[in-house]
């Protein structure tokens, strides 16, 4: 049987057992869940044969493939899933209605691996709803609906659905055909005005899918309030399902608009990309909750994802779907260190947690590397995507871009910084005395996630490879690549191996010298005896500094904060009930009022006879 | 192969031992000219190397915990990693200085500059002390106010020269036997402005300051943990003058010239902030994002503009 | 003799000398006697060209200046400061009150003489010194240090029984931690 055909089918039957395994015993249902993501990655990963398969259902045919584009996302997909439900297995033990939450889990992997396989848009549109569903129905699992975040994110999900819907009909009508590969071919035959609509269309349904500003409403409650063995990948693979729509779109589709080679509207998500980046920042640092925090810094990290797509140079793509691979992998990482802290401390609210990294030592090392490489700090792989960055905008001329770039950049260590103090560092709290380190399950999807971050620091060109031959499919000619030195299109390059030699040099230099040194007079205190001004702080003193953080930099940064997205859409809803209110006057149950209404139609008719009839 | 590797490893450590030695010279010199403008004798100029030595032979040391350990050794390491991707002298100077400055550039510079604050803000972070916290989080937050006119003005001079790297950069100035603070002056004076910031001296110094934080990020690193912050520090000051020389005053051929050129630099933040009081951190960074990001812009329009 | 200058090896004069020339004081004054450091370390008699400097944090600092007289209140304090300082560490004491209690000398809660409480190197005697005083003080310090006969700390180290012994005597709540090193 295909291979593909086989691993959708792996997923959607594992989906319907684990449901069926929860009456059996609840632990099972994970672990069936596990088993088939497993073996689908499994298949994915060793399957030969690439032909496309093509399905006949109720008249549509639908024909399904894997190209060299879709194989990244793919293998980014599969493998991160697995990770996710491993992790998964010790998370939710003891939850109920586990059933529910792992036919759910693996139909969202399922549904993903589908549009990844589509080669029509009939099929992408059947899987993109199911993965909108399914991902609704996690959301409200924990059943929290203050500020109703499942209604919310149905609502922008049908936005972006229906859009993409009506796009594709009209194609249809244009050039009678669902296929992918024919809208490309053909886009440029189309007119200006169609070419504008069908686009438009298409990009605000991907858009909505990663959270650009100002469709990105949803994000941050429905990252953080739902399961974290869910967002791990809800954050870091759903996301990118509209970056891969994004980069259809943007490379294939619009480079073959007939005025020249730039399409308006890709400079526009430039900017909006740009701007998502800066303000999603700055309300990621005056967060109080760990959870909040990363969801606000994923919406961030897309925003620069899709600014490298918008912009569309080889090197910016290229560096666009290299950060998309390390954001999948360091914020799934990330969730997990607070899941994994919030299954052993009970919270994860910054100002009450502090010093676990005695007690946690294990989840403190993978989310120290994870921020490092968030934060794009060599030699980690963050740094490798950012730097193609900021090249690809210098050497494109998009000089307003990078300094928003950078600022949204610069300020990401601020919460980067804030998230590792109020979690692991810090003073020692009473009540986290008997917090143990996260069980073997947890911890180990997280350190080898982690240290898959150093190792595609090192060597990027592991990535470079698949990531070029997409793009080559993608219509952007021959990529160059070489497996540790980047280079941008100006003749400089940086080589990351003498980066991680000299790093890891004169790291381990440093580190001897101070071990060693009078290593017998050396001694550990506790975090009580610290300089008080000479005092002896007792028990319930407070030396803990977590509320207000930041705040020198909220009061700076106090204009730009005034008015959240929600507050304009709010006072949209308001003014569109005004309007119904007054349209509800119209019918005043009145008959002689009615009768009013069809003289005064008439007169109308009467009136304008010439131009409406002739 | 064997000769090259002994050359290579010769050339880092007369380069760290430079650094090291010039950065220690200019504290000491800061000391000496900050006691005569307050109208006093002041250290002799060698001082802050016998508070080095004296740190390093302190008998006991006290810890908090492995991740403090980690702190002074990762300051350390980005002060050293960012020399050695700086060419020291300019291109007929020895051989013996030229470490790995064909292996990285000017991006990779900037962010390397901040990792051994990260890592400093990480050690402090394990103390527990809420001095250490506050000093990181306005260390911090003054971060993200100098950083935006720092990369403006390194952006439009990237983009005249058309090369990220600073050898790049030097060669244009050799090229066209100008340096760049004449080719484009706007970005020179945002550059400057966003120096103040870097040194950490008044008025941007809130985070150290003992009057207001009892030391900030440093106040539990005593013993060898203060002596390498020390020593990092002046390495850390020589990488950011000799940046600086680099890429608008034409780097320097001989060690006299660097010398000249790079204490000639130091006096503008050292002489500005004898004088100035301290800014409150959102005072500092909305000062960094009023004129100094304006002259930025300004510098990257006039860029682009007349190319 | 460990400490006779002639057996000295050569790393123990480069470091004395590193710690003679670099002393770096507590700011932290305990009693009235403190109103004469900040002349000493400024303009006018400028004690900074012997390299001695304020610093912050017990972590960081090398001398203790008690001075002036101690409450016992203050000596809990003082004594939590310096056990938190670092190896190798001085103490001078300031004043007629370290030495034989002063101008206290009939009070109930001040203490008579620091070198019960504390291990002092050097006493500087006035009420209060001037600052031509503290820096002749401070220079018997680095004279102390040079011949390598300041070790005030080891002291303590050694009879730690018999300056706890004293301590407690008179701070009655006692609740600072044990001496682990």
């Amino acid at each position: 049987m295909n291979s593909l055909f086989l691993i959708i089918l792996i997923l959607m039957g594992g989906a319907v057992l684990a449901y069926i395994a929860k009456k059996v015993n609840p632990m099972l249902s994970s672990i069936v869940s596990f088993i088939s993501i497993a073996s689908a990655a499994a298949v994915f990963f060793l399957m030969t044969d690439r032909e496309s398969v093509i399905l006949h259902i109720g008249g549509f045919e639908l024909q399904w493939g894997l190209n060299a584009y879709s194989w990244v996302f793919g293998a980014m997909v599969i493998s991160m899933a697995t990770f996710a439900s491993l992790y998964s297995i010790a998370y939710m033990k003891g939850k109920d209605r586990l059933g529910y939450f792992n036919l759910n889990f693996t139909l969202s992997v399922a549904a993903m691996m589908g549009i990844l396989f589509s080669m029509d848009w009939i099929s992408f549109f059947i899987f993109w709803e199911i993965m909108t569903w399914s991902s609704f129905l996690i959301i409200v699992y924990n059943g929290i609906s203050e500020g109703k975040i499942g209604i919310k994110y149905m609502i922008f999900s049908a936005i972006g659905g229906y859009s993409m819907l009506m796009a594709m009909v009209i194609t249809k009508s244009q050039i009678d055909s669902f296929l992918i590969a024919d809208l490309i071919s053909s886009f440029s035959s189309m007119s200006l005005g169609l070419q504008a609509l069908i686009g438009v269309l298409f990009l605000i349904a991907f858009s909505v899918k990663s959270a650009v500003m100002p469709l990105h409403v949803w994000a941050p409650r429905a990252y953080a309030d739902s399961p974290m063995s869910y967002t791990s990948i809800f954050s870091g693979l759903l996301s990118k399902m509209g970056v891969f729509g994004l980069g259809i779109m943007l490379i294939s589709v619009f480079s073959k608009t007939t005025n020249g080679n730039i399409f308006v509207y890709s400079e526009v998500l430039a900017w909006l990309g740009a701007i998502t980046g800066v303000i999603a920042t700055f309300y990621a640092i005056i967060q109080t909750d760990a959870k909040r925090l990363l969801a606000y810094s994923s919406v961030a990290q897309l925003g620069y994802i899709v600014v490298g797509l918008a912009i569309g140079t080889k090197l910016s793509v290229m560096a666009a779907i290299f950060m998309a691979i390390m954001h999948a992998i360091f914020k799934g990482t990330l969730f997990m260190a607070v899941g994994a802290v919030e299954k052993q401390t009970g919270t994860t609210d910054m100002t009450k947690l502090g010093a676990l990294i005695r007690k946690m030592p294990w989840t403190f090392v993978a989310s120290l590397m994870s921020i490092i490489a968030l934060a794009g700090i060599p030699p980690l792989g963050g740094f490798v995507g950012k730097w193609m960055l900021y090249e690809s905008m210098i050497t494109s001329d998009h000089y307003f871009l990078i300094i928003m770039t950078f600022l949204s950049s610069t300020a990401a260590f601020l919460y980067s910084y804030r998230f590792l103090f109020g979690i692991f560092l810090g003073q020692e709290e009473k009540e986290f005395e008997n917090v143990k380190e996260a069980p073997a399950i947890m911890v180990i999807p997280m350190i080898i996630l982690a240290g898959s971050l150093f190792f595609f620091g090192v060597f990027p060109g592991y990535i470079f490879e698949p990531i070029a031959n997409g793009m080559e499919y993608l219509g952007m000619g021959q990529v160059d690549w070489n497996m540790t030195v980047l280079s941008n299109g100006w003749g400089n390059h940086v080589d990351t191996l003498s980066i991680v030699n000299s790093i890891l040099t004169i790291f381990g230099i440093a580190f001897i010298f101070l071990g060693l040194k009078n290593r017998k007079k050396t001694r550990y205190v506790t975090t009580k005896d610290i300089h008080t001004g000479g005092e002896i702080p007792t028990e319930n003193e407070n030396l803990t500094y977590a509320v207000d953080f930041y705040k020198p930099f909220e009061r700076a940064i106090e204009p730009a904060m005034k008015r959240k997205m929600d507050f304009y859409y709010n006072k949209f809803g308001e003014g569109i009930e005004t309007l119904f209110d007054f349209v509800r006057r119209l019918y005043t149950g009145n008959g002689q009022t009615y009768a009013l209404y069809v003289v005064i139609f008439l007169v109308i008719l009467l009136i304008f006879s010439e131009q409406i009839f002739f | 192969m064997d000769n090259s590797i002994w050359i290579s490893i010769l050339g880092f450590l007369a380069t760290v031992v430079l650094a090291f030695t010039v950065g220690v010279f200019y504290g000491g010199f800061v000391r000496k000219i900050t006691a005569r403008i307050q109208n006093r004798v002041g250290p002799p100029v060698y001082q802050n190397f016998f508070d080095i030595i004296k740190l390093y032979s302190k008998k006991t040391a006290v810890h908090h915990g492995w991740m403090q350990h980690l702190g002074p050794a990762f300051a350390i390491t980005a002060s050293v990693t960012s020399l050695m991707f700086i060419p020291v002298l300019n291109g007929q100077g020895w051989i013996w200085f030229e470490n790995l400055n064909f292996k990285g550039d000017l991006i990779f510079l900037i962010y390397m500059m901040v990792f051994g604050s990260l890592g400093m803000a990480l050690g402090a972070g394990q103390t527990g002390n809420p001095h250490s916290a506050i000093g990181v989080s306005r260390g911090l937050s003054q971060m993200v106010g100098y950083e935006i006119p720092w990369v403006l003005a390194l952006v439009a001079i990237m983009m005249q020269a058309h090369t990220t790297s600073i050898t790049g950069l030097l060669d244009y100035q050799n090229a066209n036997n100008t340096w760049m603070m004449f080719e484009s002056p706007l970005a020179f004076v945002a550059a400057l402005m966003a120096m103040l910031g870097m040194f950490h001296y008044a008025p941007f110094d809130v985070p150290f300051a003992p009057a207001e934080l009892a030391s900030g990020p440093g106040s539990e690193f005593g013993g060898k943990y203060l002596a390498l912050m020390m020593t990092s520090g002046s390495i850390f000051a020589f990488v950011k003058l000799v940046l600086i020389v680099d890429i608008f005053m034409g780097g320097a051929s001989n060690l006299i010239m660097l010398v000249v050129k790079t204490f000639l630099l130091y006096m503008i933040p050292v002489l500005y902030g004898i004088v100035s009081p301290r800014y409150r951190t959102e005072q500092s960074i909305r000062y960094f994002w009023g004129w100094p990001t304006f002259i930025g812009i300004l510098g990257v329009l006039y860029v682009v503009f007349i190319r | 003799m460990p400490n006779d200058k002639k057996s000295q090896k050569i790393v123990d004069i480069i470091q004395n000398a590193a710690r003679k020339h670099s002393l770096f004081v507590l700011a932290y004054g305990t009693g009235c006697g403190a109103i004469e450091i900040p002349p000493t370390m400024t303009s006018k008699y400028d004690a900074e060209r012997f390299g001695i400097r304020g610093m912050a944090t017990p972590r960081q600092a090398d001398v203790l200046l008690v001075t002036g007289y101690l409450a016992t209140k203050t000596l809990k304090r003082v004594i939590r400061a310096y056990e938190q300082m670092q190896d190798p560490k001085y103490v001078i004491g300031f004043g007629s009150c370290t030495i034989n209690g002063g101008m206290y000398w009939d009070s109930y809660n001040t203490i008579k003489l620091l070198d019960k409480y504390i291990p002092v190197d050097v006493y500087i005697n006035g009420c209060m010194p001037r600052p031509e005083a503290v820096i002749d003080g401070f220079i018997e310090l680095q004279g102390l240090i040079k011949d390598g006969k300041a070790n005030g700390a080891e002291k303590y180290k050694e009879n730690i029984d018999w300056y706890r012994a004293n301590q407690k005597k008179v701070i009655k709540n006692w609740n600072m931690p044990d001496y682990n090193w």
